[in-house]
């Protein structure tokens, strides 16, 4: 249950405190996700590395993208009225992430880093195209969401690796979610759909295994802007088919793939400017 | 054993040396053990319930999810100095004027994540507050006067 809080002011003196504890260090960024495990000793850490002091939160646009330090709380992107206005689907998702107490303090970083599989951040940033750039001891290299997802709770980073930031493209978007709960509650499914040109769709889905991902076959089928009703019908029958759904105890296979169609639909006619 | 930056924790005003706290030991569980503020209650203990919040910095922080030592200078604000600031004197007094417990348990924690709501978002509406207030169960299922004494609170005016 013990163990070491260290606070490094350098991701350098962060490597070097996380390569001496090798393979029983834990990061901690906000905490909400690893305070939970760190109850239920499914993590046992001798050491946890504090992000705090290190000099990466904020976030600004750059022309048309907006990069995010890794440890910025959610909350200060859920406040800024430009990523509600340029990126309206990760504000959403930004929106659906626990509780305002909760988002005061979890990060954009940390709910990459931890990978979760029902994330409703991950679907969202798969969509727009993110990269995560990721800061080591011999220097930083970028990588597409995609390729840095591996699997459910699994990622690229390499220890003593840490996210260093986020950069997510501006573009027309929407983020759709299916719950027990609307508040406090974890996502059954989640979709998210990015438009960032005429005619080009790019959909995710989250709340399946073994991570969230793209559905290249939903995509592929919207060749219209806006798609017409037959078009769109077609995309969310395919995403339904495409997803690889799994039963648990938050919902059965057949009651995410009915969702999700219904999600797919819905989300292209917001984006064609009808009601979500 | 002594935290990293280990010196002092600022709860409601005053500075308490926490340099025997263990590393692990969550924000909520320093608040009850170690400085007897019992106001602050534990829940589900996993970020669901919203019972222990507190005001980190002025900001809703859910204590079962906050290493003592990862508070560092921010001062923290609990259900016991709540009072001393102008909004929490105000919800306070709309919970009382609408009788807004039951059992009375989740009340600190609705009273503290409001106030600090307020102070965020001064011009929020009624239904902007209480969409920011789902994080807060109660299990007594009372929300029809939560309810009612948000919207006394509103109908005040920022």
């Amino acid at each position: 249950m013990g163990f070491e809080l260290v606070a490094p002011r350098s991701p350098e003196e962060a490597f070097r405190l996380l390569e001496e504890g090798a393979g029983a260090a834990s990061v901690l960024a906000g905490g909400t996700d690893l305070l939970f495990d760190l109850d239920r000793v499914t993590t046992a850490p001798r050491r946890v590395v504090s992000l705090r002091h290190l000099p990466w939160r904020g976030h600004a646009w750059q022309g048309d993208t907006l990069v995010v330090g890794s440890t910025e709380p959610l909350y200060e992107l859920e406040r800024d009225g430009s990523v509600a206005a340029r990126l309206p689907g990760l504000h959403t998702a930004i929106r659906a992430v626990g509780s305002r107490a909760l988002r005061h303090r979890a990060t954009l970083g940390g709910n990459l880093a931890r990978a979760a599989p029902a994330s409703d951040l991950l679907p969202i940033l798969l969509a727009l195209d993110a990269t995560v750039e990721i800061a080591g001891p011999a220097g930083t290299r970028r990588m597409e969401l995609d390729r840095f997802l591996l699997a459910s709770r699994t990622t690229a980073l390499r220890p003593p690796e840490l996210i260093r930031s986020v950069t997510v493209p501006a573009a027309p978007s929407v983020y759709l979610w299916q719950r027990v709960r609307p508040a406090n509650d974890i996502s059954q499914v989640g979709v998210a759909i990015a438009h960032p040109g005429p005619a080009v769709y790019r959909i995710a889905v989250g709340g399946i295994v073994p991570r969230p991902r793209r559905l290249p076959g939903a995509e592929a089928g919207l060749l219209s802007d806006p798609p017409p009703g037959p078009e769109r019908v077609r995309a969310a029958e395919e995403a339904a088919r495409e997803a690889p759904f799994p039963s648990d105890r938050r919902a059965t296979e057949e009651h995410r793939r009915r969702v999700v169609r219904a999600l797919v639909e819905r989300g292209l006619v917001h984006l064609a400017g009808g009601a979500a | 054993m002594s935290g990293p930056d280990g010196s002092a924790l600022v709860v409601n005003g005053r500075a308490h040396p926490i340099d025997g706290v263990p590393s692990h030991e969550r924000l909520l569980d320093t608040l009850r053990g170690r400085l007897d503020l019992k106001g602050t209650k534990e829940g589900c203990r996993t970020g669901n319930c919203g019972a222990c919040t507190v005001l980190v910095d002025g900001r809703s922080a859910l204590s079962c999810l906050v290493l003592t030592h990862e508070v560092g200078d921010e001062p923290v604000t609990t259900i016991e100095g709540i009072a001393a600031d102008p909004n929490g004197r105000r919800v306070q007094q709309a919970f009382l004027e609408e009788g807004a417990l039951q059992c009375g348990y989740c009340t600190p924690g609705f009273v503290v994540a409001l106030t600090g709501l307020l102070s965020e978002s001064p011009g929020a509406t009624a239904e902007e507050l209480l969409t920011d207030l789902q994080g807060n169960l109660c299990r007594c299922t009372g929300y029809a006067a939560i309810v009612r004494a948000v919207r006394t609170l509103r109908a005040e005016g920022p």
